[in-house]
């Protein structure tokens, strides 16, 4: 069992703000953590790992990792963390850099079996794709069976191939070692994939904190198909109303009545929706 | 879309299909859903809509459809397009559209005080707001 309960003033981009987190999470729960950037996330990172001091109290397992403005070393918190950027030692072989962190062989080796870089422990960094870097990166935040793995957009400077294979690898590592994981990431395929929960920061606020699916599924009364977007033009046709609606880098019509476009005015943000049983599947012609 | 509100009589669930069951100003209807939020349950009041192109008529009709949902209702207003139609439709304090081909209005020889059969499959029964 884990419970954060801490505090830090913030100076964000729209002034100070207050980094204000009361939380509790279960030993093997995948959290995915989202939100705006400059919302706090990676700064409530840097406080679980103790690179940033904050004030209240962190209790992990039992063992007070923050209280009375007592702060374990980060080295002595039981904690891997894995950032965008690797940081691996040019200058040591792969799995130099794993038993550089924790002198334990048979882990190294098994995790470097899970991850499919058995071949590659020889090698050095230098000789690796972006993809096999973040492995080792990944591997190497292993190595001291952590009670927390912090994932701070681990996968955002990979292709997207690259990133289905690294996401199952992370899962599997997640699952073999029971460990509690929490991951910064705004792939909603990524989170949906990965998370078993979703927390939303705004302003160092939690303003969502559920199961990922529904936190994630945006719907409209019982409609499960839903999307935000600005009304551009309301064009009369026949007895109908044509809305045209922008929705990301897409334009999209719908029909309403004209009694449905009493109530709409172009430039508003709107909600489509329909139910989940009227959209088609296809795949996009080649 | 038309609006109306309605209270939940009954709900059947298997595994994440739900049929709801409603009462609206007299009328019972049906809803095909996926999962229900929370919040909805038997006795829930809440606001129904449907699209006025999803609303089909039938006229001195026999016979049986697979339509979960039949009202019988009165043309209050018609108002004609070049190819489209949309017809007001009303029973008492219960208010619906139609648009349907005028070609199908002209075949159907609809007019204002008909009384008709609206038809609106329980897939196109939505949920707008829970009251």
């Amino acid at each position: 069992m884990i419970h954060i309960n801490i505090n830090k003033a913030l100076h964000g981009v729209n002034g100070g703000m207050s980094l204000d987190i009361d939380l509790d999470i279960k030993q093997g729960e995948f959290i995915a953590l989202t939100g705006a950037s400059g919302s706090g996330k990676t700064t409530l990172l840097r406080i679980l790992a103790g690179l940033e001091e904050a004030e209240g109290e962190i209790e992990v397992n039992n063992l007070f990792w923050l209280k009375n403005r007592k702060s374990l070393k980060p080295q002595k918190r039981s904690i891997g963390f894995m950032h965008q950027e690797n940081s691996l030692f040019l200058n040591m072989s792969i799995l130099q850099n794993l038993l550089f962190v924790q002198k334990d062989l048979d882990l190294a080796l098994r995790l470097l079996s899970l991850t499919g870089l058995t071949e590659l422990k020889d090698k050095y960094p230098k000789t690796l794709s972006g993809g096999q870097k973040q492995r080792v990166s990944l591997c190497r935040s292993m190595m001291r069976k952590p009670d927390i793995l912090l994932l701070d957009e681990p996968l955002s400077a990979l292709d997207a191939k690259m990133r289905t294979q690294l996401q199952l690898e992370i899962l599997a590592l997640h699952k073999e070692f029971n460990t509690t994981t929490i991951m910064v990431s705004h792939d909603p395929s990524e989170i949906y994939k990965l998370s078993t929960r979703t927390l939303v920061l705004e302003n160092g606020r939690i303003i969502k904190d559920g199961k990922t699916k529904e936190v994630l599924l945006k719907s409209q009364g019982s409609q499960k198909f839903s999307f935000e977007g600005e009304l551009l033009e309301l064009k009369e046709v026949d007895v109908v109303i044509i809305a045209i609606v922008a929705i990301g880098q897409q334009i999209v019509e719908i029909v309403v009545s004209k009694k449905e476009a009493e109530n709409l005015k172009v430039g508003q943000r709107v909600i489509l929706g329909t139910k989940a049983f009227a959209p088609t599947i296809l795949r996009p012609s080649q | 879309m038309s609006q109306f509100n309605a209270t939940i009589i009954d709900i059947q669930e298997h595994d994440s299909i739900n049929i709801v069951t409603f009462e609206a100003e007299g009328f019972t209807l049906h809803m095909m859903s996926l999962e229900l939020h929370e919040s909805i349950k038997v006795g829930t009041g809440l606001v129904l809509g449907v699209k006025a192109s999803s609303v089909a008529i039938a006229k001195e009709f026999s016979g049986a459809l697979s339509y979960a949902n039949q009202l019988d209702l009165q043309i209050n207003e018609i108002q004609e397009g070049e190819l489209l139609c949309s017809l007001q439709l009303k029973s008492k304090n219960f208010e619906l559209e139609s648009i349907i081909t005028k070609a199908s209005a002209k075949r159907m020889h609809l007019q204002v005080a008909d009384s008709i059969t609206a038809l609106i499959k329980s897939s196109d029964l939505y949920i707008v707001e829970v009251l």
